[in-house]
């Protein structure tokens, strides 16, 4: 190999390193994922092609954030009880070491039989958070115990599995039921 | 404005004591914007917003990643913008954002004028997570749910370019960092929501305890409020400028109460003046005016009316050579004085009524606003000798001071068949000037008396017949068969008068100090500084006669958008103001003028007739007031005595 093949080496190998790094950082949103759900069976985001998927995060110790979106989810399923048949709801735990598939199940059974818990390994659900842009991280409290602060949009997933769209937080349950209602219906 | 903070300071403290009450846990209350308000919002218009600045531009992403300025993405509408990042999670920051966000597009839904003024934006602070698809990702909510109104996600393409926003919006930004120094997920920041009208001014900054959409709708609704007035005052001092060119205002305020007042004062130096030829004007009136009516003994000549001319622009007319006629009587300003309610005389000596227009007064026979005098020879006496406006001392002092001024020399006795400065001559010579004013040929004659049907908009068509049908207005401002003067030569009550004698007024006024900033002032203080009003009763002081009071004579309406402010002491600022005061029956009082009463017209009748009244203005306006601006302006000059001290003055 001669110097100057090598010099055209490192300039394909930057090129490529730069272009990886390009394109991690556009990276789109979302995407197929692998987890166990809450009856501890593999659990396929692409197993569920064909139903509209409301996809949350957080952990059953949460306080207040978690419960709510799931009410609202719920609300959702009632609202919609006749369409509900087309409708998914998951809830990934972010903290996969308390939220065991059985923690998971007893949790996600007071909201709504529709809505499937999600756990897995810590890189498993780092994965997927990663790939949707949840934020987490665990507080330690003082006396013991810990806290997780994350991110709380509602994922909105079509029949396909493309990420349709994102609902921020504190959008009232009215607004969650005209996005799914319209999904469902129109080009969802 | 002062109200607005007091108000805000009170709403505070309630909610801090509530919070205090409530502290068991305080981090779950949840802000006001997700409940209902807790008090009773102002009504709409009855407050100002004054701007606070205003909102910088700079460069985002919009969805499908191309590059926008945040001035391009206001597209000319009001905007209600925010700081937001996807990830945010405390209840009380962006979620509370999107709840009353999402409240305000709601109410969009129902509300045609919300959806089409106002605009939703939310920017991401954070770039690195909410790149154009994520923002893609929330716009897409709307794809799927109620599509009145915009809400627009952006975000930055770094945060090298977020950062000069983040600044210029005074946002500031820390990433969270725990006790070890690594960086938190989250960001630490003040919840700010800027509601930025269509000339890019922040017109108000709601915090976490004031985000509240019904706050932020009342709000909206007062500027819209509030800019569809100043419009009606802009469109109006625009129509008058369609009519008339040289006609301009010196300084009438309109608009002061916004900050973006820009003064519509001239320079003299362009005031460039032709002589026309008023005798010919004043022989052969414009179409819609008779012959003017012309006193035996002073018939009109060429030399009487350019003797008058040069005394009504002569300021050594008045007792310290400062003040001529044609400073109440501005040419520009409809003969009148746009700028002041009631005149100001020499000094600053304050006059107790408005002055009236000089336009047409040939065909009065009653003069001063309660016809005291009954010709206008003898009318001019009264400004040169009133003590608050020209303030010569005697007859006698005015005739030596005009026979003393050289270049009055031989004026009188060529005017006069050799009369010299009297008197009389004196008054005949201004009387003669302002009987030559006559202004018609309106765009309403054209259409009345030569049959032009184009001539008149449909508007002022539709005002011409509530004019002489549902609010009987002819009956005073009389329109004849071939010619029109708007006016009875009578005096009536409006109760404008008696409202003034009687002291009826609001407990508090609004002061516009500066423009943009308006305060609200008791009456009480300003009763404490201000002078104190001279009485006023009309007509009686005349006659006598008590059933003659608060009577004031009907002005003529022609050129009437041009002599604002309005009645006999310019205490209505706009024809609508005019119109409204009609619709509601004057001011009640005992010897209420019969002929007014409520009259019930719909805003759109309000408006077509003062569209009918702008469309009275002469078409030869500009001819007299460039004939004004030909005219010496008399003053004293260099090695002239002074006509006080009999000594040599200093020019000024």
């Amino acid at each position: 190999m001669t110097q100057s093949d090598k010099k055209l080496w490192l300039v394909l190998l930057f090129t490529l390193l730069s272009v990886t790094m390009a394109s991690a950082a556009t990276d789109e949103i979302g995407g197929d994922f692998t987890l166990t759900d809450h009856n501890n069976d593999t659990f396929r985001l692409s197993q569920l092609q064909g139903k509209l998927v409301m996809l949350s995060f957080g952990y059953t110790y949460c306080p207040d954030i978690c419960p709510t979106e799931l009410a609202k989810l719920a609300v959702v399923f009632d609202t919609l009880k006749a369409q509900s048949d087309r409708l998914q709801g998951l809830f990934v735990s972010l903290d996969p070491d308390r939220d065991t598939p059985a923690v998971l199940s007893d949790y996600v059974g007071y909201f709504n039989s529709g809505i499937v818990g999600l756990t897995g390994t810590e890189t498993a659900v780092d994965e997927v958070a990663r790939q949707y842009r949840v934020k987490y991280q665990r507080n330690h409290k003082d006396g013991g115990g810990y806290s997780i602060d994350h991110s709380a949009n509602l994922y909105l997933i079509d029949r396909k599995g493309a990420l349709a769209a994102v609902i921020p937080y504190g959008m009232p349950v009215e607004h969650i039921v005209d996005v799914v209602r319209g999904m469902l219906s129109g080009d969802g | 404005m002062v109200f607005r903070f007091i108000q805000l300071f009170l709403i505070a403290t309630i909610l801090v004591s509530t919070v205090d009450a409530d502290s068991v846990n305080p981090a779950i209350i949840s802000a006001p914007g997700y409940g209902d308000l807790a008090y009773e919002l102002p009504a709409i218009g009855s407050y100002q917003l004054p701007p606070l600045g205003e909102a910088s531009n700079g460069e985002v992403l919009i969805a499908k990643g191309q590059t926008r300025t945040l001035y391009e993405l206001f597209d000319d509408k009001y905007v209600l913008l925010a700081f937001i990042y996807s990830t945010c999670s405390d209840v009380n920051g962006c979620p509370l954002t999107s709840h009353v966000f999402y409240k305000i597009k709601s109410a969009m839904k129902r509300d045609q004028v919300l959806a089409s003024r106002l605009k939703l934006i939310s920017l991401s602070f954070d770039p690195e997570v909410d790149t154009p698809s994520v923002m893609e990702l929330y716009g897409n909510n709307f794809r799927y749910a109620g599509s009145a109104g915009e809400w627009q996600f952006v975000t930055t393409a770094s945060q090298q370019s977020l950062d000069p926003i983040l600044k210029s919006y005074n946002q500031v930004i820390l990433r969270e960092t725990d006790s070890s120094g690594r960086t938190n997920v989250g960001y630490s920041h003040v919840l700010r929501v800027f509601l930025i009208d269509p000339e890019r001014n922040i017109r108000n900054i709601y915090s976490v305890d004031f985000l509240h959409h019904d706050l932020i709708i009342n709000d909206l609704k007062t500027i819209l409020q509030q800019e569809q007035a100043s419009d009606q005052t802009i469109k109006l001092a625009m129509v008058s400028q369609q009519t008339s060119q040289l006609s301009k205002p010196g300084d009438n305020k309109l608009g002061y109460e916004l900050s973006s007042y820009v003064t519509d004062s001239q320079d003299l130096e362009l005031r460039k003046g032709t002589k026309a030829d008023l005798l010919s004007i004043a022989s052969n009136p414009p179409l819609g005016l008779p012959a003017i009516p012309v006193p035996a003994d002073n018939p009109l000549s060429r030399e009487k009316i350019d003797l008058g001319r040069k005394l009504f622009y002569d300021r050594r007319l008045s007792l310290n050579d400062t003040f001529s006629c044609a400073m109440c009587h501005v040419p520009e300003q409809g003969f009148t004085s746009n700028e002041l309610a009631m005149a100001v005389g020499i000094e600053g000596r304050s006059v107790r009524r408005n002055s009236p227009s000089v336009y047409n007064s040939a065909y009065s026979n009653l003069l001063f606003h309660d016809g005291r005098e009954e010709n206008l020879e003898q009318q001019a006496w009264g400004p040169l000798l009133a003590n608050n406006e020209m303030a010569n001392p005697s007859i006698g002092y005015v005739l030596n001071k005009v026979r003393q001024i050289e270049d009055y020399r031989g004026l009188f006795e060529e005017a006069f068949d050799g009369r010299g400065v009297s008197m009389e001559t004196l008054g005949m010579a201004l009387a003669s000037y302002q009987r030559a004013l006559v202004s018609a040929d309106s765009p309403f004659d054209r259409w009345r008396y030569a049959g032009d049907q184009t001539a008149l908009s449909d508007s002022a068509k539709r005002g011409f017949e509530i004019f002489t049908g549902k609010a009987g207005c002819v009956a005073c401002h009389s329109i004849g068969e071939r010619s029109a003067l708007f006016m009875d030569d009578q005096l009536h009550n409006t109760g404008i008068g008696y409202r003034e004698s009687m002291g009826i007024f609001p407990d508090k006024q609004p002061v516009t100090v500066a423009p943009g900033i308006t305060i609200d002032i008791d009456r009480a203080i300003i009763d404490q500084v201000g002078e104190k009003q001279a009485t006023d009763v009309g007509r009686y002081e005349v006659t006598q006669n008590p059933h003659d009071r608060w009577k004031y004579k009907t002005p003529s309406l022609r050129n009437v958008a041009l002599t604002a402010p309005y009645m006999h002491n310019g205490s209505l600022s706009t024809l609508h103001e005019v119109v409204d005061f009609y619709d509601q029956g004057g001011v009640p009082n005992e010897l209420l003028d019969p002929l007014i009463r409520p009259l019930g017209l719909s805003s759109q009748e309000k408006s077509d007739l003062v569209d009918f009244m702008q469309s009275l203005t002469g078409s030869n306006v500009d001819t007299l007031v460039a004939d004004a601006f030909d005219a010496p302006v008399g003053d004293v000059g260099e090695g002239d005595p002074s006509w006080v001290h009999g000594s040599e003055v200093e020019v000024r």
